[in-house]
């Protein structure tokens, strides 16, 4: 393993637990305020939007047909596994057969 | 505070009920795995990681801005972004689990994840109050989480070219769900929006993966602002 993956890895791993750890502990001494909770709510979706713009944006056809496909396939089947699937092997074919 | 039961019973219970998770955990380790492998991490790194980390999420998210050499401060930040979800989790079991002694808190702590700790709360409303079950469910897709990564590394290896299968793809994939899942919770669509518009600007002018955190804070900043006492804006 390299040094420099392996160092940060096991830092990755350590801010997980505190993230896993922190409110917990922190709830003993305080109360978390209703806009630091709506704060840390919408963290990950803005992250979510933030990995998928670009893959749009900077993706041609077969991409575009895949987060459509993802998005309809979730309206309909409301399955976030079979969805992600879906759209994978969409954009696979796509990629195969379009010019 | 009273003391929560913590049986070996409840452990073997969070076991069963985590069983129906088990198909989604195992395609999900597996599409990571898969991830990692055309991310250019070793089995053993991506198996690693997955064992240390324990979050699909943030792993998956840091795969994006990962490079060789690994920069540092930004996949850190992504994890912490990605992570701050459990802060909220952490903080709902802490009238369930305060009463218990630290070393059973903390050690149930670290194999909570989204879905198992959403089931061990209906246990809970449900009446069945043994805190073992988030243990139980946890270790189950743990090791699970752990094993699926290393076959998907090694599908990874058999596939060849990732860009064939689709295997780039998959991040974003997974992502347009999740954030369908997360948009559903939160009413709210705005912090998805944000997110997304500053990251496609901030990737055309800073290069590196610096626009993951200019969206996440973004996105995030607008959800903070957007709360207002007494609406349904956040309601979770």
């Amino acid at each position: 393993m390299r040094a420099d993956v392996f160092v940060a890895i096991a830092i990755l791993g350590v801010l997980s637990y505190a993230c896993r750890f922190g409110g917990f502990f922190l709830m003993r001494y305080v109360s978390m305020t209703p806009r630091v909770e709506a704060w840390l709510r919408a963290m990950p979706i803005a992250l979510v939007g933030a990995i998928v713009g670009p893959v749009a944006v900077n993706g041609g056809a077969p991409e575009w047909i895949g987060l459509a496909a993802a998005i309809g396939l979730m309206r309909v089947t409301g399955n976030e596994f079979v969805s992600a699937i879906g759209a994978v092997v969409l954009v696979a074919l796509a990629r195969a057969f379009l010019p | 505070m009273t003391a929560p039961p913590f049986t070996w019973r409840g452990f073997r219970a969070g076991l069963v009920g985590g069983m129906i998770l088990v198909p989604g955990v195992t395609l999900y380790g597996t599409a990571f795995g898969m991830m990692a492998q055309a991310a250019g991490l070793s089995v053993f790194e991506a198996v690693f990681m997955s064992a240390w980390m324990n979050a699909g999420g943030a792993q998956m998210a840091t795969l994006q801005a990962w490079a060789d050499p690994v920069p540092l401060f930004a996949v850190c930040l992504t994890t912490l972004a990605m992570n701050a979800r459990y802060l909220l989790l952490g903080a709902a079991l802490r009238p369930w689990f305060g009463g218990l002694p630290p070393h059973k808190s903390y050690t149930s702590l670290f194999v909570m994840g989204d879905q198992n700790w959403a089931m061990s709360l209906r246990e809970h409303a449900e009446g069945r109050r043994d805190a073992a079950f988030l243990a139980g469910s946890g270790a189950l897709l743990s090791l699970l989480w752990i094993s699926a990564t290393g076959v998907g590394h090694l599908f990874g290896q058999v596939l060849g070219n990732p860009k064939t299968f689709g295997v780039d793809f998959m991040l974003a994939a997974f992502f347009i769900t999740m954030a369908a899942a997360f948009v559903r919770r939160l009413h709210d669509i705005a912090p998805l929006v944000v997110g997304l518009v500053v990251a496609v600007i901030v990737e055309k002018l800073i290069a590196g993966p610096w626009y993951i955190l200019a969206g996440a804070l973004a996105g995030s900043f607008v959800g903070a602002l957007r709360y207002k006492p007494g609406g349904d804006a956040n309601a979770g």
